[in-house]
């Protein structure tokens, strides 16, 4: 998982280190940031976060559902039908 | 509690109203009264006493003016109802109580900051007043979620008022009529018939065979008859005296009224039911004890630093506005909300496993409990006698008493199977099949044997379902078989006969079977039947007779004799008629064929979750109404009474030695009758809870039930009970949680207990235990999680106050960590399993386990916690340098950086900054502290997710967790970059290398615990141990 994380972490950094070192060259320039893309950036990123995390809450719903129905139906089953002796 | 029953004995009813305040101080002595026995002497009277007693006629009944004015002295024959709490109250209990004092605290405190800062600054921050009303959102917010999550209601009294009978019949001058059944009054003559309820307390003059289902009562399983004469000085116990609410059964009665209304049996039990004052549950002691710390903290804390800002020079106001900062900012908000949610997904969880909790902090307390006081009937038991052993052929045979039959009896052990060829068993079978008058009610024959309903007695319906069972239909046989006669079964008799026509057509002689008490039927036999062939009646023969059902009765077992005689053609030949009132046939020199005898066994999962209750260190008692011998049988079979271990009157008969002998020491198991315990003294009753380790208590009434629970909580423990019937109910009041069954539970007791099994199975409450010390734990977790960032977001103040720096975390950005981007990480600790198995230790010691204790607070708030504060600080000083303001700069420069009117500050490179963006910068600090806080709390989640097992043991498994990751990082990234965040929140963009200021210190954090960790597990016991393990 924090593979994942830091794939997410480093696919952001690229543009903005690369627009830092377009920059530097003129070093009189008034200091100049592009906030504008890293907003978009960040954004994106806590986007996916959010979607991979409900993406994991969603496929843990469904093996949850999936193993609560098998477990109690088993002794329910054994339990309705007595065995007459 | 609070209010007078005894008062209302002598005073009429509406004196209800008039004072309240003697009759508060009564209370007390009141519910001491309660506890007594019941003080019925009228049965050991006899008639003509009672009817002086009352001035009444046993003919003629009350006249209706004496009857009128017993009405108005004693009052209406009805169970008076509780002060109800109204829904506010309980509503503001929720919202004042426990947790939600701390927030309210807090809450008022910023108020009170603000307005101070409001009287002496011309233009006061806002961060007090917002955070002042978040504080108050989140208590109400949580108030009214645990508000609607309980929603229970103490209707004790409605349940027991819906057991009370409508209408009654009385004779009063003569002549019966009917009438509501609350206008009956002491001295009434009341006549009552098989289907009534009970309409009073009665004494019974005379009884044409009646029965009483006492269950609700006493816990006896079986209709009790009734007749006049007194069999026992305990009321509860004589055969004389009918209850109120009770069921009359069959036949009829007539008695005299001696106690109505609250005064009754069942009226005492009731008020004493709804009056118990239950103490706090072990979770909410926890919390408060939790409270003390944190408070202890904040305002040490708090004064310190308040003492501190004098001596560095600040005017006593804003001292004061530190303090109270200091102080709420120690305050977890969002704890309260966390262990609410945490408790709140256990309470579903066991609802699931069929345990529904009544009650929020209920689903705690089975895992503190360290005694179980279970009911007996019905809750160990199925509550259906059953046949459970027969001897024929002289030898022993076991019947299945499982309740599907399948022949599990727990442990793997299996019922050995009987021989049904043998022709002495088709004979027994046969006279069970037709000296019975038992039968299946109509309609069922799609339903299992065992589900059917049965008109009859339970003992006769035990032997219709087990002939039907091994035989196939009972009904055909007695077809085949006519009746001709019948006698039913009476106490003076002690037998049971009938006379039938035999199957074959051919033949034209009668069948005479007769079933009744063994020793009885035994005198009217001369020979016996062994394999199929008539054998006379030797001594020998008759000595293992006498053992089996010796044998057999010491199982506490029920035993009836079975014997049956071909009635010669001769002296009856067909259409004799058979005269049942005046005998005229034969009813000795019968032939004997054998015994069954039958119990109400117990559930097959009872026994299994008994050894595990022990194996996790709970003791289990049994307490019930029945008798030594059978309560002590089933404590055998269910293992409350373990293989081996003897009690004190099994090692005198080993021995052959009286009782008196016996070194009581020397027994670990004893059982104790009601009628013993009503003498024993506290000492003595200590004395026997703590040196027994398998106990049993008989014969125990309803309140004998409330004083054994209160004597092991005299000791300490802590204690579930688990009963069904009326007489539980006082008990799982009191207990610190009572467990009710959902089926066979009657209404009262569902009301007075914690906790329903909705599948009325014992193991139920093993899981209960499971899930309670499991949430104890991580609660635990979840509350060390929470902690921890209070040290990061206090220790920004602490050296704005102390250094003069510019503020580098605000109370808006505390708020997102608390009600934000922890949130969801803390509830997902709830979801964490369990790290070793908790059912193989003993309970926890509610006086040395706290839920939070010092190492938990060193641990959160001295260890980790500092190394967090370490990662904030790092980038916050890291941007502020980036931006020129190195740290040596920094040291003093607070109050040029925060006054508006400076607007060329210099910074360590002679740049000028503006007041606005001087701001900017701070608030891109406060983000930066606050997304570093995020990153050290990952590596906090992942540690707190095991308190000794190493994370790599415990595995990553708990998906809710690696969520709650994804999400407070998302939500991190979300509220820095969104754009209009500087508006609302001040929260700015910040750089991505920014977010890995604190990563080191997120590592540095996962390797300190994972060593402390290791040392823990290396060196039980060690220094490690017992400073840090929490």
């Amino acid at each position: 998982m924090d593979l994942v994380v830091l794939v997410a972490f480093s696919s952001w950094l690229a543009p903005t280190l690369a627009s830092v070192a377009d920059e530097d060259k003129d070093y009189d320039s008034a200091f100049h940031y592009d906030y504008e893309s890293l907003r978009i950036g960040g954004l994106v990123v806590a986007v996916l976060l959010f979607i991979m995390g409900i993406a994991l809450i969603v496929t843990r719903k469904c093996t949850c559902s999936n193993s609560d129905k098998s477990r109690p139906r088993g002794p329910d089953v054994e339990s309705a039908v007595p065995k007459d002796s | 509690m609070g209010y007078g029953r005894s008062d209302s004995y002598r005073v009429a009813t509406t004196q209800d109203k008039v004072d309240k305040s003697p009759k508060k101080k009564k209370g007390a002595k009141d519910m001491d009264d309660l506890k007594k026995e019941v003080p019925i002497t009228e049965h050991k009277m006899s008639i003509e006493e009672v009817c002086r007693k009352f001035q009444t006629d046993i003919v003629q009944g009350l006249t209706n003016a004496k009857a009128a004015e017993y009405l108005i002295r004693d009052g209406p024959n009805a169970l008076t109802p509780p002060p109800t709490t109204p829904e506010w109250v309980k509503f503001c209990r929720q919202l004042f109580g426990g947790f939600s004092v701390l927030l309210w605290t807090g809450a008022i405190l910023c108020f009170l900051a603000y307005a101070i800062q409001a009287a002496t600054e011309d233009d006061p921050a806002g961060d007090n007043l917002y955070l002042g009303i978040v504080l108050t959102a989140v208590v109400v917010i949580t108030g009214c979620f645990s508000y609607f999550q309980e929603a229970k209601s103490s209707k004790i009294m409605e349940s027991f008022k819906n057991m009370v009978p409508q209408q009654a019949l009385v004779i009063r001058e003569g002549e019966k009529v009917q009438i509501n059944a609350e206008e009956v009054v002491g001295g009434d003559l009341v006549e009552v018939k098989g289907g009534d309820r009970i309409p009073a307390d009665i004494r019974v003059v005379s009884a044409h065979g009646c029965k009483v289902d006492n269950s609700s009562l006493t816990g006896e399983s079986e209709p009790q008859s009734r007749s006049p004469d007194c069999t026992h000085d305990n009321p509860l116990e004589t055969r004389n005296v009918a209850f109120f609410s009770t069921n009359c059964v069959e036949g009829t009665a007539r008695g005299i009224v001696i106690c109505t209304g609250d005064r009754t049996v069942m009226g005492r039990i009731a008020t004493l039911t709804s009056g118990l004052e239950t103490g706090k549950t072990p979770i909410a002691k926890e919390i408060e004890h939790f409270i003390h710390i944190i408070t202890g903290v904040a305002v040490f804390l708090g004064v310190t630093f308040f003492i501190l800002a004098i001596v560095l020079g600040y005017s006593w106001l804003e001292a004061v506005i530190f303090l109270i900062g200091i102080i709420v900012a120690n305050v977890p908000e969002g704890l309260l909300a966390t262990v609410t949610v945490c408790l709140t997904l256990t309470a579903k969880r066991m609802a699931k496993k069929n345990c529904l909790v009544k009650n929020l902090e209920a689903v705690e307390t089975l895992g503190s409990t360290s005694t179980i006081c279970s009911d007996k009937t019905g809750t160990l038991t199925q509550n259906r006698m059953t046949v459970a052993h027969m001897w024929f052929d002289n030898q022993i045979h076991e019947a299945d008493t499982t309740e599907d039959q399948s022949g599990e009896r727990g442990r793997g052990r299996r019922v050995p199977l009987f021989d049904k060829s043998s022709v002495t068993w088709l004979s027994l079978a046969r006279i069970a099949g037709l000296c019975n008058r038992a039968q299946f009610k109509a309609g069922q024959d799609a339903l299992p044997i065992l589900k059917r309903d049965v008109a009859g007695d339970a003992s006769e319906s035990a032997l219709l379902k087990c002939i039907e069972l091994c035989c196939g239909s009972v009904r055909a046989s007695r077809d085949r078989n006519k009746k001709v006669a019948e006698i039913p079964f009476n106490s003076t008799n002690k037998y049971q006969l009938s006379v039938h026509e035999t199957e074959d057509v051919n033949d034209n002689r009668y069948l005479l079977v007769m079933k009744g008490a063994p020793e009885r039927i035994l005198d009217r036999c001369s020979t016996i039947l062994l394999q199929g062939k008539e054998q006379p009646m030797d001594e020998e023969l008759k000595e293992s007779f006498q053992n089996a059902y010796m044998e057999l009765g010491g199982l506490g077992e029920r035993v009836l004799g079975f014997c049956h005689v071909m009635l010669p053609e001769d002296q009856y030949p067909k259409g004799f008629a058979f005269d049942t009132e005046d005998v005229n046939f034969q009813t000795d020199n019968l032939c004997f064929v054998g015994l069954m005898s039958m119990i109400d066994p117990p559930r097959a999962a009872v026994p299994d979750a008994v050894g595990k209750c022990r194996s996790a260190g709970i003791k289990v008692i049994m307490v019930t109404g029945d008798h030594p011998i059978t309560a002590k049988a089933i404590a055998k079979g269910v293992g409350i009474i373990s293989e081996g271990n003897e009690t004190v009157e099994d090692i005198a008969a080993r021995l052959n030695i009286p009782v008196s002998q016996v070194n009581p020491r020397d027994a670990k198991a004893c059982v104790i009758h009601g009628t013993d315990l009503k003498d024993l003294s506290q000492d003595q009753m200590d004395d026997i809870l703590r040196n027994h380790t398998e106990i049993v208590f008989a014969r125990t009434s309803p309140q004998q039930k409330l004083i054994i629970v209160e004597g092991c909580q005299r000791l300490g423990a802590i204690v579930a009970v688990t009963g069904d019937g009326v007489n539980d109910s006082p008990a799982l009041k009191k207990a610190d949680i009572g467990v009710a069954m959902g089926i066979s539970g009657s209404d009262v007791s569902k009301q007075a207990a914690d906790m329903i099994l909705l599948d009325d199975n014992f193991a139920s409450i093993v899981t209960g235990v499971e899930e309670g010390r499991l949430i104890f734990d991580n609660l635990k977790k979840s509350i060390a999680y929470t902690l921890t960032s209070n040290i990061p977001e206090i220790t920004p103040f602490l050296l704005f106050i102390i250094v003069n720096i510019p503020l580098p975390l605000g109370t808006i950005t505390i708020l997102c960590i608390d009600l934000g981007t922890d949130m969801v990480p803390a509830i997902s600790l709830a979801y964490e399993t369990a790290e070793s198995d908790i059912m193989k230790r003993q309970p926890r010691n509610p006086f040395r386990d706290k839920l939070v204790n010092e190492r938990l607070i060193s641990i959160a708030y001295g260890q980790i916690g500092m190394i967090q504060a370490l990662g904030g600080f790092f980038a916050y000083f890291v941007i502020l340098a980036e931006n020129g303001f190195l740290p040596t700069r920094l040291v003093g420069i607070r109050l040029n950086w925060d006054d508006r009117s400076c607007n060329d500050l210099e910074d360590s490179y002679g740049q000028q900054w503006t007041y606005e963006q001087r701001k900017i910068v701070e608030f891109t600090c406060h983000t930066a502290f606050f997304v570093s806080i995020v990153v050290v709390q990952w590596a906090d989640v992942i540690i707190c997710k095991t308190r000794r097992n190493s994370v790599f043991q415990q595995g990553m498994r708990n998906k809710i967790l690696i969520f709650g990751l994804f999400e407070e990082t998302a939500l991190a990234a979300f509220l820095s970059y969104c754009p209009g965040m500087d508006v609302a929140l001040r929260m700015y963009p910040l750089k991505p290398s920014w977010w890995f200021c604190a990563f080191p210190y997120s590592f540095l954090i996962f390797v300190y615990d994972e060593v402390r960790k290791l040392l823990l597990r290396r060196n039980p016991g060690g220094w490690v141990e017992r400073e840090t393990y929490y």
